[in-house]
């Protein structure tokens, strides 16, 4: 990062914090209520965004997150309402998600068939199956996860409730940013990965195995996917209905983009999305403006396109290299 | 070699494609050659536990009271598919076409124009010109927002009443929470109603039980302690939601979803009821008879009974409620003033 981008990094950090602060001595249930609601609709877009982060990153485009979400808040659905345990449902969501990985990675990777379309395959798919299949006399049995707080951090005003009393899969999202930020950027693994995105000719004649890699890549990205499934059902709804990612899927590639496929630009990409929707709803909830609610709920969108055209035009913003070919080992 | 697959593949994908197609529109029953009353539904589901589900227990109770008559549906997943779906009922020799929501309105009449031998039954779609094979299911769901806000507005101690709704693209849930907010004005005048409606438009405004539970959370963070949940999928999520906070209460929609919602049980304390099941179901042995009249047919709304909440809801409050239903009845409480 250059130390441009840094220093206005943390004034916008700083802006932020002062707003937070300001609005908080000004309304504090409704500050909280509103960042609390930022931070909620951030998880799954963020596992969404590792998934797709992962697969970009070495190459391959992964359009069936919404799919992979899909089918993993399905049989995490319905394992739990099988076995009453939500870790095992949690288990099976993550499992399923791997396994819609492997299949997009059997399908582009060592098919080698246009990665759009093994994408689309995977989301027609899961929303035929779990249609098909789904059982609506069906119902989890146990409540879903709880917030658990985090001791006395959870005390704390404003951050407590946002950030400190939250449940499980939230804080786990929280880890596995810093996880994979570190495995991506400062591991072996992260640089090949890099590598066999951005060149994998290169990398190849160095003697990293290309497809094997993407191969693995794009499985374990699978695995992020299903645990965003398993949040869906499991966390933040607490039943599963037919359709229920709802275009999410799609927006944590939206999400990705905007934060220029790291962890961090990602997460704060999500808030982002995040935080339009709780404005949305306190603007409603409180009459603020009486302006239609579809105009506020487009507003995350516009302000993706704008962003994505400006550092497009600026030239800041880039693809890896290699992003959606497929590697014929020359 | 590698062509020869990729090939192979196309050819699967494509099949995927159109196995996928196929299942967009299930029908859910075998169409025979007897009595066939069909019934599309909105983009909702027709398990959505509230509104589609309920108009097809009435189109399976109505069947099941003609002799060789049979049911079935299809489900809409795009609201360009309307006209589509009627369709397919007519090329199968339905005599009796259900169609569910204020979304078909459009496409209903328009079949009914070009097929007068058909009977029509539009649920929550107003007719402005009668056509006499056609007669729209209407419910005065303001009524029923009222009777629960009213509710409500009694029960609430923090003096903040919530509703996670729908689309206001949809009359009826405009109803539902403009009769709910005053509702909770007529017998608390102290109270504040904080509602808001789903940002999305009619394709996703009814199955997004994420948003639904996000936002009634952030309802319950601003201090409601009761929240009406309107709205398919979407309302089932905040009821849900609402069921994990300890001493908060919520109100279902459209059915008594205390059977439809088990989730819901640690906090529904009543439905406001559209008594969808029982309106379509009569429409269809009228128009069995030949009796059915064109035009827009009234149904009846209610409140469900409060299962686990008995106790809470004291003889006050029921007396006060007996007053206000009494009031709607006769006119002399108008529900949107």
């Amino acid at each position: 990062m250059k130390a441009r981008q840094r220093q206005l990094l943390w004034i916008a950090v700083v802006l932020i914090v002062v707003l937070a602060c300001s609005f908080y001595s000004a309304n504090g249930p409704q500050t909280t209520a509103v960042l609390a609601g930022t931070v909620r609709a951030a998880t799954l877009l963020t596992l969404g965004a590792l998934c797709g982060m992962i697969g970009e990153r070495s190459g391959v485009v992964n359009i069936g997150i919404e799919g992979q979400f899909l089918m993993s808040a399905f049989f995490a659905f319905t394992v739990t309402s099988i076995t009453g345990s939500l870790f095992m449902g949690a288990m099976a969501g993550i499992a399923t998600g791997l396994t819609m990985g492997w299949m997009l990675a059997a399908m582009a990777v060592g098919l080698k068939v246009d990665q759009i379309i093994a994408g689309t395959v995977l989301n027609i798919g899961a929303l035929g199956l779990t249609s098909f299949f789904y059982d609506g006399s069906r119902s989890l049995g146990v409540g879903k996860y709880t917030n658990i707080d985090l001791g006395s951090l959870a005390d704390l005003p404003l951050v407590g409730t946002v950030f400190f009393s939250r449940p499980p899969i939230t804080y786990l999202t929280m880890v596995l940013l810093v996880v994979v930020h570190v495995a991506l950027f400062r591991s072996v693994w992260g640089m090949r990965t890099r590598a066999i995105g951005e060149h994998p000719g290169a990398a190849d004649t160095v003697g990293i195995d290309v497809l094997r890699l993407r191969y693995i890549n794009v499985t374990l990205a699978g695995g992020f996917a299903g645990l965003g499934g398993s949040y869906l059902a499991l966390e933040a709804v607490g039943t599963f209905s037919r359709g229920m990612s709802g275009g999410r899927g799609f927006l944590a590639l939206a999400v990705m983009i905007f934060g220029r496929r790291s962890p961090f630009g990602a997460y704060a990409a999500a808030l982002f999305f995040g935080f339009t929707t709780a404005l949305q709803n306190h603007f409603q909830l409180n009459s603020v403006f009486d302006i239609p609610p579809q105009f506020v709920g487009m507003l995350p969108f516009v302000v993706t396109i704008i962003v994505v055209a400006l550092s497009g035009l600026m030239g800041s913003m880039r693809d890896p290299a290699a992003l959606g070919q497929t590697y014929e080992k020359g | 070699m590698a062509s020869k697959w990729r090939h192979l593949l196309a050819v699967l994908a494509i099949f995927g494609l159109f196995t996928a197609a196929a299942c967009s529109s299930d029908d859910g029953g075998g169409v025979s050659g007897g009595y066939t009353i069909g019934l599309v539904t909105d983009t909702g589901k027709v398990d959505d536990k509230s509104f589609n589900q309920s108009a097809w227990e009435g189109a399976q109770n109505g069947a099941g009271n003609i002799l060789g008559a049979t049911a079935s549906y299809i489900e809409t997943e795009e609201s360009k598919d309307y006209a589509n779906n009627i369709q397919l009922f007519l090329d199968d020799g339905a005599k009796i076409i259900v169609t569910v929501g204020f979304g078909l309105g459009g496409a209903t009449i328009e079949a009914a124009q070009a097929n007068p031998d058909v009977l029509f039954i539009g649920v929550d779609q107003w007719q402005n010109e009668a056509l006499p094979n056609l007669v729209g299911l209407m419910f005065p769901e303001a009524n029923a927002g009222f009777m629960a806000g009213a509710l409500a507005g009694m029960l609430t101690e923090t003096n903040i009443v919530g509703a996670v709704l729908g689309t206001d693209l949809v009359p009826p849930v405009v109803f539902f929470k403009e009769g709910w907010e005053n509702g909770a004005r007529y017998t608390n005048p102290e109270v504040q109603t904080i509602s808001t409606y789903h940002p999305g438009g009619l394709d996703v405004a009814f199955g997004d039980p994420e948003w639904g539970a996000t936002t009634a959370r952030q309802a319950l963070d601003q201090g409601a302690d009761i929240i009406f949940g309107a709205g398919g999928a979407t309302g089932n999520g905040a009821l849900i939601e609402v069921a994990g906070e300890a001493g908060a209460l919520c109100v279902g929609v459209d059915q008594d979803q205390w059977f439809t919602v088990p989730e819901a049980h640690p906090c529904l304390v009543t439905s406001a009821m559209k008594l969808i099941n029982i309106g379509v179901a009569h429409l269809i042995a009228e128009a069995y008879a030949g009796t059915m009249e064109g035009g827009n047919y009234f149904g009846e709304v209610g409140l469900a009974p409060f299962h686990d909440f008995d106790g809470v809801v004291t003889s006050e409050m029921r007396s006060t409620l007996e007053e206000v239903m009494a009031g709607l009845a006769d006119g002399s409480i108008n529900p949107m003033p």
